[in-house]
């Protein structure tokens, strides 16, 4: 299991992501990132964080109707959202790169 | 759709979710209700929540399954990611406890003041009519312990309603005393103020004092209307 201050920053990022593929609602984010290898994403552990995005106006949130249950609420990415995913992708890809120097410098190390 | 209609909507759905995440979500408004998010908010969350928990419960899954086993984190993740109070809505919020707890006190004041039940007596009787209604400072005084223990009183129950629940120790004897005492206590204080207090500070036309009364719930009224 990731540990929860790792995964926070992460997830947010993927989140976005998801989000900006099509619009889409807490349930089937949840389980898409399971889909994906993420264990244990519970639809509570991501709500926070969709808040957030939506306090932060990276996301928009509607309610329509839904085939069970009350009326849901479905997310689509803004235009700072966009934006805002750019920079993530940007920034991982730096942080990747670093952390896999690291570890294959150790790995030659330790040969 | 405005916080009146949100909460009737949510008032409903409420029914709606099995008595397992029923107790839980209770548990989980209260201590929302006593977070620094405004009532819309509350309510905004509220709706989220029951329809996160009620899908569920389509699904054959249990609350725990959504949230997890700690409310507590959950929800202060939640408060954090939402806007605070402004200082309007701390204002408002203040006059509109106000309002309503001050005129309650005081209808209940002018049905148990002595004066009234007087004045009804000699309406009966056909003598004459006082219609002076004195004001002492225990009264004054009661209002103010009255007001602050209520509102103290909301605030643990809010604040407390995720802590763990903790395993009674005490035994069934000792809590009668610990409960006498306290009941006691809070009797004596009353009784003590009660009874230095009794010097009328002044006295108010019983007229002028009902329409005060009304006065506050219409100021209540316009509160809730600009809120």
């Amino acid at each position: 299991m990731i540990p929860s201050q790792m995964l926070k920053g992460i997830l947010e990022g993927c989140i976005l992501k998801i989000i900006s593929r099509n619009e889409t609602y807490g349930y089937e984010i949840s389980q898409k990132l399971q889909e994906y290898g993420f264990s244990l994403i519970a639809e509570g552990t991501i709500y926070p964080v969709l808040l957030r995005l939506e306090k932060n106006a990276l996301i928009c949130a509607q309610y329509r109707e839904s085939s069970c249950g009350p009326k849901r609420k479905y997310f689509s990415i803004t235009e700072s959202g966009t934006k805002e995913l750019h920079t993530f992708i940007e920034n991982w890809q730096e942080l990747e790169t670093g952390v896999n120097r690291v570890f294959a410098e150790s790995e030659k190390e330790n040969q | 759709m405005n916080e009146k209609m949100l909460n009737k909507s949510n008032n409903d759905l409420d029914k709606e979710i099995n008595e397992e995440s029923s107790s839980a979500m209770t548990d989980i408004v209260c201590y929302l209700r006593g977070a620094n998010i405004s009532t819309y908010y509350q309510e905004t969350v509220r709706r989220d929540l029951l329809e996160m928990v009620l899908s569920a419960q389509d699904r054959g899954e249990s609350i725990q399954s959504v949230i997890g086993e700690d409310y507590k984190t959950f929800c202060d993740e939640v408060i954090a990611n939402l806007p605070k109070k402004t200082r309007k809505e701390r204002i408002l919020d203040f006059f509109e406890i106000f309002f309503l707890g001050t005129a309650i006190l005081g209808g209940i004041n002018l049905v148990m003041s002595k004066e009234t039940i007087t004045l009804l007596g000699n309406i009966i009787s056909g003598q004459s009519l006082n219609f002076q209604m004195s004001i002492t400072a225990s009264s004054l005084l009661l209002y103010g312990i009255n007001i602050a223990g209520a509102c103290i009183i909301v605030e643990v129950i809010c604040k407390t309603a995720l802590n763990p629940k903790k395993e009674k120790h005490l035994s069934k004897p000792k809590r009668f005393i610990i409960g006498g005492l306290a009941g006691g206590g809070v009797m004596a204080v009353f009784i003590l103020v009660a009874w230095f207090g009794k010097n009328t500070l002044f006295t108010v036309n019983i007229f002028v004092y009902c329409f005060a009364v009304l006065g506050l719930l219409v100021a209540y009224k316009i509160v809730k209307v600009i809120k």
